[in-house]
């Protein structure tokens, strides 16, 4: 095994870990700090796979924006009793069962792909170009801009409208007639 | 490639599972929509292993645009979230069981 493979066995392990910490702590700034380990792990093995531009969005975005804004939400709200009470619901074993059948579908589902994949890969990697490295800030870009267009201009519509609808929701409904 | 490409589809598996069970029995919703962000963060694993694999960027487009999907998500969730709890202190998805306050 070589320093690449067990740097990504590390990250695989520590991703399922803190995964798991962050679904089973009762405190929920705890599990929001177990998600944001999380992130980090999972934005390291988007570096062992190429992905540069994806990990660095996974970094700024997810961990830096997203997280934060849970962090915000959940000390705004202010639970005293969340530590008190039970933190899963009384049909915990059902949900436990569909997560645990789901993954192992999927595991087992995964050994038909491996075939499949490595013919694939032979016939992709045969075109030639003188295109910029995969997962580079330029390659994201021509794709994005070239014929990821339309999907990217949706995306940006996406947001409007969550932007707007978030302040909608969160405004303080205004008092009189 | 480092790994096997089915290594990192089981990662990605076992992540997902994590947040389904998680999105499922957790009681706070908040921690709810965290596990979706869970979810969101596996599908976005293999979306980029099969990119490294195929030796092809669409995946990891298709993975930035699930990250401005999360996003949106993150922000219309906590958005409801804070205007339920404007009406009844407490973020437990136990607790709405009726339609109009």
């Amino acid at each position: 095994m070589n320093a690449a493979e067990a740097t990504f066995y590390y990250l695989a392990a520590a991703s399922v870990g803190s995964a798991l910490l962050a679904v089973t702590r009762s405190n929920p700034v705890h599990s929001m700090l177990w998600v944001l380990a999380l992130f980090l792990h999972v934005a390291g093995i988007f570096l062992l796979l190429g992905a540069e531009f994806l990990a660095a969005v996974q970094v700024i975005v997810y961990a830096g924006a997203i997280l934060i804004f849970y962090l915000f939400v959940v000390m705004l709200l202010d639970l005293p009793d969340e530590e008190a009470g039970p933190r899963y619901g009384p049909h915990w074993p059902f949900a436990a069962a569909a997560g645990l059948s789901f993954a192992a579908l999927a595991w087992l589902a995964r050994t038909q792909w491996i075939g499949a994949l490595d013919g694939a890969r032979a016939v992709s990697a045969a075109v030639p170009g003188d295109t910029p490295e995969l997962g580079s800030a330029a390659a994201i870009g021509f794709a994005l801009f070239g014929p990821f267009a339309l999907p990217f201009e949706i995306a940006g519509l996406v947001l409007l409208a969550a932007i707007i609808g978030s302040v909608v929701l969160a405004r303080r409904p205004e008092v009189g007639p | 490639m480092i790994v096997p490409m089915g290594t990192i589809m089981g990662l990605s598996a076992l992540l997902f599972g994590i947040g389904a069970f998680g999105f499922l029995a957790r009681r706070n919703i908040i921690l709810m929509v965290v596990s979706i962000e869970v979810m969101l963060n596996a599908v976005n694993l293999s979306l980029a292993g099969f990119s490294h694999q195929l030796n092809d960027s669409r995946g990891q487009v298709l993975a930035l645009l699930v990250i401005a999907v999360a996003a949106a998500e993150a922000a219309v969730g906590l958005g409801l979230v804070l205007a339920m709890n404007r009406n009844r202190p407490g973020a437990h998805i136990a607790d709405l069981t009726s339609l109009k306050w």
